[in-house]
């Protein structure tokens, strides 16, 4: 796997308005029943004069990514470009995924028998599932597949500061880089957590 | 009075597990991540993901093999105990005694092989079977949770460890020849009073662990105040969860083989009530004793 074509998302934080845009569309594309919400936008340091930001954050399609190492049914998979899946046929709902995310993403509707852990849910970058693409099989089951329509997961694409970026992760540092070199970084506290999404 | 109270406690624990706040998705995400792998804290996410990743299903799977097999080894070696079903029987295990085993017992057979098809999804390929089978497992539970804690009770007194315990643990017990000799045991030997505390002190634990895990996005402020947040509470208890299952793994397997190949015959006390007055005499010689003395038999 070459390090071009890896996707990545990243949430240029000094950016974030916490608009809850990106939130919002998510759930609407993908049709998400109530209380579940794949993609959340988090304040760190609320109340804090000059060191409160707020990020968005979903699946963070971690490089070696925990959730896929845990699971005891081996229902994830990784795109060659990167992006970490699921087959929710598969998938028993135990939550192992969950305790071994450092991100708290994936999430369980309880819609299983006598109110048990459905099928675990969780942000695909927008590129569907292991069903045939663009189904309405695939559709109902993990949502829109963008990505195969050639279009950028609706989350970055409607942010209106450009603070989320999506795309290969060469670019998306690029852009990043050239961003703090322009403007400066200015938030110092980056979570441990980021290791496991972005290596170290 | 005991029934009620577990139904209340599941009814709340269930409002809990509906409650509006999340405890891992609301306002605590945010400390959960800034958590993770942070210097101080327990790296549970990091373990966990090691421990499940790594060790626990190939433990599993050594203890799901290894134990038969040395059973297997010593039926051909050794062989079974024989103990002549001809003379007096002795009445040991009352109808209550009988009826709450009986409930855990049903329990077990149906938690212990839906937990190990779930630790061997994979091998199994996920999907309906194994969601059944965490559905038979989570339902189950409720068979123990009625049957573990008369269980604790009945037998307790005795359970208490004794001097014969030691003496039974140096010779394993007396598995390793042919030879009749008395045995140094009470009424329940080392092994049996093993599987007992395993059973009743660890069950109690493997319910809460469970429950935790099938409830997942509860908030209890007992242990908020402890310090450890809902998502290491979670991780915390599949840890222990998981390396309990080894212990209940291996002594279920050995408990089937005493009563059902091991000692021919055994099992018909926990069904009848009535054990062999051979048996007893060699295998629980103190209780033998001890019930000669009182001029029982």
């Amino acid at each position: 796997m070459s390090e071009m074509s890896r996707m990545k998302f990243y949430c240029d934080e000094d950016r974030c308005i916490e608009c809850f845009a990106c939130s919002v569309a998510c759930s609407e594309a993908h049709e998400l029943p109530t209380g579940i919400s794949r993609r959340k936008v988090i304040t760190l340091n609320e109340g804090k004069e000059s060191l409160e930001y707020s990020l968005s954050i979903a699946c963070m399609h971690c490089t070696d990514a925990p959730c896929e190492q845990v699971c005891p049914v081996d229902c994830f998979y990784i795109r060659e470009d990167g992006i970490v899946l699921h087959d929710k046929e598969t998938c028993i709902g135990c939550g192992y995924c969950l305790y071994a995310c450092p991100f708290g993403a994936p999430q369980f509707p309880r819609d299983g028998a006598f109110g048990a852990k459905g099928a675990m849910d969780k942000c695909t970058m927008c590129a569907g599932g292991p069903l045939e693409t663009n189904s309405s099989h695939e559709r109902h089951m993990y949502g829109q597949n963008r990505i195969a329509e050639g279009k950028v997961p609706l989350c970055a694409a409607v942010c209106s500061t450009n603070a989320l970026l999506v795309g290969d992760s060469q670019r998306v540092s690029q852009v990043y880089r050239t961003r703090v070199l322009s403007r400066g970084h200015n938030h110092i506290a980056t979570p441990k957590a980021w290791k496991s999404a972005y290596g170290s | 009075m005991r029934f009620k109270y577990i139904i209340l406690i599941l009814i709340s624990l269930a409002s809990l597990a509906f409650a509006s706040e999340s405890a891992i998705f609301g306002k605590d995400l945010i400390p959960n991540i800034l958590a993770y792998d942070k210097e101080g804290s327990l790296h549970l996410g990091k373990w966990f993901t090691l421990l499940q990743s790594t060790y626990f299903k190939p433990i599993f799977l050594g203890v799901l093999l290894g134990v038969p097999a040395v059973f297997f080894i010593h039926y051909k070696i050794i062989g079974p105990m024989i103990f002549s079903h001809d003379r007096k029987k002795i009445y040991v295990f009352s109808v209550f005694n009988r009826a709450i085993h009986t409930i855990a017992a049903i329990s077990f057979m149906l938690l212990i092989p839906t937990g190990v098809v779930m630790v061997f999804g994979d091998f199994f390929g996920g999907g309906e079977f194994v969601r059944i089978n965490k559905d038979i497992h989570a339902i189950s539970t409720l068979l123990f949770v009625i049957s573990v804690i008369p269980m604790l009770m009945m037998w307790f007194k005795e359970m208490l460890p004794t001097s014969d315990d030691i003496k039974w643990l140096m010779i394993l017990g007396g598995y390793l020849n042919k030879r009749k000799d008395p045995i140094p045991a009470g009424k329940f030997n080392a092994g049996q009073k093993m599987w007992f505390y395993v059973c009743t002190f660890g069950g109690i634990i493997m319910i809460a662990t469970g429950a935790i895990m099938f409830f997942q996005d509860f908030k209890f402020d007992f242990i908020a105040s402890l310090g450890l947040s809902q998502i290491d509470l979670l991780r915390a208890s599949a840890i222990v969860h998981n390396i309990l299952g080894f212990a209940v793994l291996a002594l279920f397997m050995t408990h089937i083989y005493m009563s059902v190949f091991a000692i021919k015959g055994a099992i018909h006390s926990i069904l009848t009530g009535y054990k062999e007055e051979e048996e007893v005499e060699i295998l629980h010689s103190s209780f033998y004793k001890k019930l000669n003395k009182d001029k029982k038999i």
